[in-house]
């Protein structure tokens, strides 16, 4: 059962969250997109004051470029995350496997033997790992 | 279990709730960037001198308000339908539980290969005893194994309960006449807790749910010492 928090240790509930939604402490990818979406806004605007001299109008470029840059990075980190996620199941199970069914006759590794007749013992070799 | 003032979800402890979670960031990521928006458009109202009584027409800007729109709930909604029939997937199950709810505990059978029942009963405040969680420790705890397909059939034998453990991701309905399922797999060993949450009567708060997810071997073990 859970013990409860030792005197010393932090709250749990005391994450930083900006506007009071985004947890960006523990939500994977959160840090990054906002951090990159701030220097794109920061670029973009400056950019194009320095272009324009328009304040207002350097704002609104500003926050657009949060948006966009912060999107990008998201959706891209998100989709090699969840590449990333689905490698690590694979290579769990084909772990678990390897180490369940070794010397058996459902050993992932094992070839099929041969039709002579044999004793159907055969080499194991290298799995290689095929990660794109 | 969940930590005084959580605010978030509890961490997963089944594939499903492993999607959702992912998902609910997704869908968080959007909804900051939308209240940024729109934040930033009321502070730029509060300091325009910028006023135009007699506009007839903007196509522009409505087509974008229109298609943008349309484009950010179409990348939330694929996710969530490609979750929710995930949810409804039946993986092979290697094992039935039948949970029925009563007021004010909930029943349990495993009826697979031998006959066993048993109910579960909230341990009220008093009998707790140090380091005991109030009002979710039960007396006869749901041992189940974990990494296993269960099936888990959810009925009620009088008035609506349901069935929910936030940490696997379920919450399913227990109706009186109906026979509803759910898939559960445990991806670690633990004890995960929940509460019936449908409005049942005085003691709706204080009938939970402990699920004990342990190795097949510890599982059989216990079904054994049961019987």
């Amino acid at each position: 059962m859970a013990a409860a928090p030792e005197p010393g240790e932090p709250a749990k509930g005391k994450t930083f969250k900006l506007l009071g939604i985004l947890d960006v402490e523990n939500i994977p990818c959160a840090r990054d997109s906002v951090l990159y979406g701030s220097l794109g806004s920061a670029v973009a605007g400056l950019g194009h004051f320095l272009l324009t001299s328009r304040i207002r109008r350097s704002c609104d470029v500003g926050v657009g470029g949060f948006i966009l840059v912060t999107l990008g990075c998201w959706f891209h980190c998100r989709y090699n995350y969840a590449k990333l996620r689905i490698q690590e199941r694979m290579a769990r199970e084909g772990i678990k496997n390897k180490i369940l069914y070794e010397s058996t006759h459902l050993d992932p590794q094992r070839k099929p033997a041969n039709g002579n007749g044999g004793s159907g013992v055969t080499s194991s070799t290298e799995n290689p790992a095929t990660t794109h | 279990m969940a930590y005084p003032f959580q605010l978030g979800f509890q961490d997963a402890t089944s594939p499903i709730m492993e999607e959702l979670l992912h998902f609910h960031d997704h869908t968080l990521m959007i909804v900051f960037l939308i209240s940024s928006l729109v934040l930033y458009i009321i502070s730029l109202m509060l300091t325009t001198k910028l006023t135009h009584t007699s506009t007839m027409d903007a196509q522009e800007v409505e087509t974008i308000w229109t298609i943008l729109p349309a484009i950010i709930l179409i990348l939330i909604a694929l996710p969530s339908l490609r979750i929710l029939y995930m949810m409804d997937e039946i993986n092979s199950p290697s094992l039935t539980v039948k949970t029925m709810g009563h007021q004010w505990y909930w029943s349990y059978e495993y009826t697979d290969s031998e006959d066993l029942s048993f109910d579960s009963y909230m341990i009220p405040t008093q009998e707790l005893k140090p380091g005991e969680l109030r009002l979710l420790e039960v007396d006869n705890r749901v041992v189940l194994p974990m990494e296993v397909t269960i099936r888990v059939l959810i009925s009620s034998e009088d008035v609506l309960h349901s069935w929910a453990v936030p940490s696997l991701g379920l919450k399913t309905d227990a109706i009186p006449g109906r026979l509803n399922q759910t898939t559960l797999m445990g991806t670690r060993p633990g004890l995960y807790y929940g509460q019936c949450s449908e409005i049942c009567g005085s003691n709706h708060s204080f009938m939970p749910i402990v699920l004990e997810l342990v190795p097949l071997a510890y599982f059989e073990k216990w079904s054994a010492s049961m019987l």
